[in-house]
């Protein structure tokens, strides 16, 4: 199953500000379990890209002090209609991609 | 569908398994690597040092940090970054002072990017939150006090 990503943005003399949803849980790995007195295992999305037109824009790399659900907000230079992918995956292999048109 | 389980079954073998992989995949297929090193740091100085190989920083005007002056809910804790007065900004990264570990994230930038980042993180009490700023080579900083109020006792 990949992971669900709501993404908005808008272009503006050149710039287009990018806010993306992402529905994940991004379990840090610190939170116990009070039954079992054991950590839930980490999960959380570790690597995200975002593309313009297929060009590299940002690199980033998260950690578990990442909100649960995330929301991320950048700005990168296009102009209208041109098309911004983001691109995720978590420590458990989970993938999820979404392009838009601002 | 193949890579992906082949990078499951490699990294489960440990970190003789992960630097294989880095060998047998190329960069435009395999997304960045992961800094683990820098993300399990316990301290802001290990983190930095494993991320940016320095702990050198100079305190910066030029970097606007917006946060919140009292959270309410620690776990969600908006915060934005915006670099843009700056020339030739690199990366952004994001330490939480007094987390576990205190590296939050780290956004590096290329081509069509500007130096801009918002984003809600995880604090676990009232703390400093650190935009580091890399640009033409140096690292900036900002510091801010986040005052996190769990239990509506303002701390």
């Amino acid at each position: 199953m990949s992971i669900k990503i709501r993404m908005r943005g808008r272009a503006k003399g050149g710039v287009a500000e990018v806010k993306a949803l992402i529905k994940h849980k991004m379990e840090s790995g610190a939170r116990m379990n009070k039954k079992t007195g054991k950590p839930y295992p980490a999960d959380y999305i570790n690597v995200v890209e975002v593309l313009v037109n297929g060009t590299k824009a940002i690199d980033s790399q998260w950690s578990g002090a990442i909100s649960a659900n995330p929301y991320m907000g950048v700005k990168v230079k296009a102009n209208k209609g041109d098309e911004v992918t983001l691109k995720l995956e978590d420590l458990n292999g989970q993938t999820g991609e979404h392009t838009i048109k601002v | 569908m193949k890579r992906r389980s082949f990078l499951k079954g490699t990294l489960a073998t440990g970190a003789a398994a992960v630097a294989a992989n880095a060998g047998l995949l190329t960069p435009s297929t395999v997304l960045a690597e992961w800094n683990e090193k820098a993300f399990k740091a316990k301290t802001v100085d290990d983190g930095l040092s494993a991320m940016f190989g320095t702990t050198s920083m100079s305190e910066s005007g030029d970097i606007d940090l917006s946060a919140p002056a009292i959270a309410e809910n620690g776990a969600v804790t908006p915060i934005k970054i915006d670099a843009t007065k700056m020339d030739g900004v690199e990366s952004i990264a994001i330490m939480a002072t007094k987390n576990p570990s205190p590296m939050v994230c780290r956004y590096d930038f290329s081509g069509p990017a500007v130096g801009y980042v918002s984003t809600r993180i995880r604090m676990g009490e009232t703390m400093n939150v650190v935009a580091v700023v890399k640009a033409g080579g140096k690292l900036y900083k900002k510091e801010q006090e986040v005052k996190v109020t769990i239990g509506g006792c303002g701390g």
